[in-house]
């Protein structure tokens, strides 16, 4: 440690370490003149000692000073001709070589000087540095309160929904009930009507049950939004498989060609994926109904970002594209009630699920000519998934 | 309340539900063991024999018809007073709600239901579905001792 502060205590002042320079070389002419008395031959050591000691403490500035003081001294007292500044030509060589030595010390304590530079530069970057991260820190900070912040506004706002999905599945259906019911009981009175009076209440009864079925699509639609997805390795192949064949129980007497590609495996809720499937097979089955003979085709290909989309096309009533925007919203329908029964919810439903599994929905179509509904999903990745595809 | 030796419990607020529960439970003949309650409160009276039903003879009903969504006690805090208490725990208790909520469903089978109906829209299916259950649990199921017995 003395030594340290010994430097860093002369760092401060020029005059102390040219001082500090001309004292090391005194007291090396004074350890010179003893090692003469006793007839020691070598007197260069000391002034060697001397200038390294001063280019060590000093710095460039004193060491240059120390070489040439010593170099003088050097000269003028210890190679003959001695007590002056010339130099025998045989004294020559061992003082160049004194000079070398002297010379390299110096350079030497020059490249620690650079280097004792850099390396406070540095640390005054890196002091820079750590104040600019302590700053990026705070921000980072004070972002994730905002963000905490608006998690929790955003989890206030979803027990809001929550409520009121809960209300509406508990208050709306009783009344719901009640019409239906008392319209049923009417109707056993049906002799004091007459015919008109019967449509009436058949209609009462078709509207109350639909919005039955629209409260009970609306209920799930909202409970995709708020139940958590479980992903795991799916294999859509097989699912698809499972959907088809429980959706050809409903097509019996009709003629449908089915064209199903093997689906390769995708990483995702089964249960929502199965939805998906669903809704988009049964939507074709559906709007194919006019065909005499249904074409229906599902399939995949690759889509944007590593992504895999699947298709399923048919051959149905088709869209007008100017609408393909709206096809995908709650309740919106592009057909008739009368032509096609629904709620409007299935494809927004997919929607939705596709949206949660970070994927995207498109469809292509045009009246009268067939639609085709894409949806992308991320692929499974692993050798679970490679021996999956390769099946 | 006319008729205080219930088989049947029934609890529930909407007076056209009670109605057409009634007029389901009528079709077997098991209307006139049915015991309404209009709210938690008056149910858990009721078990308990206390307040207007201070003087009603001893026994428990052999099933209880419980809604959710109740005023001042509500359906899971019968459900959970029932189950907790050793003279009441062993009856069965059906919850029939409008409810599709599994947060519902859920919390009565925790708390040990023996049935989770939901009321169906329709009313054929809910008449059957009420009618189903009388007759199961009324007639058909054997009910823990302690129960008030078959007539």
């Amino acid at each position: 440690m003395a030594p340290w502060n010994l430097q860093s205590k002369m760092a401060g002042s020029r005059r102390l370490r040219y001082g500090f320079s001309v004292a090391c070389v005194a007291i090396a002419m004074g350890l010179s003149l003893v090692f003469r008395h006793y007839r020691v031959r070598d007197i260069a050591p000391p002034f060697n000692l001397a200038i390294a000691v001063a280019t060590w403490y000093g710095g460039v500035g004193p060491s240059v000073l120390a070489l040439v003081l010593s170099a003088a001294c050097f000269d003028y007292f210890f190679s003959p001709p001695i007590y002056s500044f010339s130099i025998s030509s045989e004294d020559l060589p061992s003082f160049f070589l004194f000079t070398a030595w002297a010379l390299l010390i110096a350079s030497f304590a020059g490249a620690r000087r650079r280097i004792e530079d850099d390396l406070s530069n540095a640390r005054d970057r890196l002091q820079v540095e750590v104040e600019q991260r302590k700053q990026q820190e705070d921000e980072i900070r004070k972002l994730n309160q905002r963000l905490a912040n608006r998690a929790a506004e955003l989890e206030s706002t979803n027990k809001e929904l929550e409520s009121f999905a809960y209300s509406v599945s508990h208050d709306l259906r009783a009344p719901l009930r009640h019409v239906v019911g008392y319209s049923e009981l009417l109707q056993k009175h049906s002799s004091s009507f007459d015919d008109k009076g019967n449509r009436y209440i058949e209609t009462i009864l078709e509207a109350a049950k639909r919005m039955g079925v629209l409260i009970d699509d609306l209920l799930a639609f909202s409970r995709i939004g708020r139940t958590e997805t479980k992903k795991t390795r799916v294999n859509l192949g097989d699912l698809l498989k499972e959907v088809v064949t429980e959706i050809q129980q409903e097509t019996a007497g009709r003629e449908i060609g089915w064209k199903i590609s093997a689906l390769p495996v995708c990483y995702g809720d089964c249960p929502m994926l199965r939805v998906v499937l669903v809704n988009l097979v049964s939507n074709a089955v559906k709007f194919t109904r006019m065909r005499t003979r249904a074409e229906i085709e599902i399939g995949f290909g690759d889509g944007d970002n590593d992504d895999l989309e699947v298709f399923v096309r048919d051959n149905g009533a088709g869209f007008d594209m100017q609408y393909a925007n709206k096809l995908f919203g709650v309740f919106q329908r592009l057909h008739r009630t009368e032509e096609y029964e629904g709620t409007g919810i299935g494809l927004a439903t997919v929607q939705r699920i596709i949206h949660r599994h970070g994927g995207k929905v498109r469809a292509q179509g045009a009246v009268d000519q067939g639609a085709t509904f894409y949806f992308s999903l991320p692929k499974a990745h692993g050798p679970e998934a490679r021996a999956a595809s390769a099946i | 309340m006319k008729n205080e030796l219930g088989r049947i419990l029934i609890v529930e607020d909407d007076p056209r539900d009670v109605e057409l529960t009634l007029m389901a439970l009528e079709d077997y003949k098991l209307a006139n063991q049915v015991v309404v309650t209009r709210d938690g409160q008056e149910a858990l009276d009721y078990l308990y024999c206390r307040g207007q039903f201070h003087t009603r003879s001893d026994g428990n009903p052999a099933v209880v018809m419980l809604d959710l969504k109740l005023p001042k006690v509500d359906g899971l805090e019968v459900l959970n007073q029932v189950r907790s208490d050793e003279h009441l725990k062993m009856i069965p208790v059906v919850v029939l709600t409008s409810s599709h909520e599994e947060k519902d469903m859920m919390r009565s089978y925790k708390l040990g239901v023996n049935a989770y109906v939901v009321k169906p829209v329709d009313f054929h299916e809910f008449v059957n579905a009420v009618k189903e259950l009388g007759v199961f649990w009324a007639v058909i199921n054997e009910p823990p001792p302690g129960s008030i017995g078959k007539r």
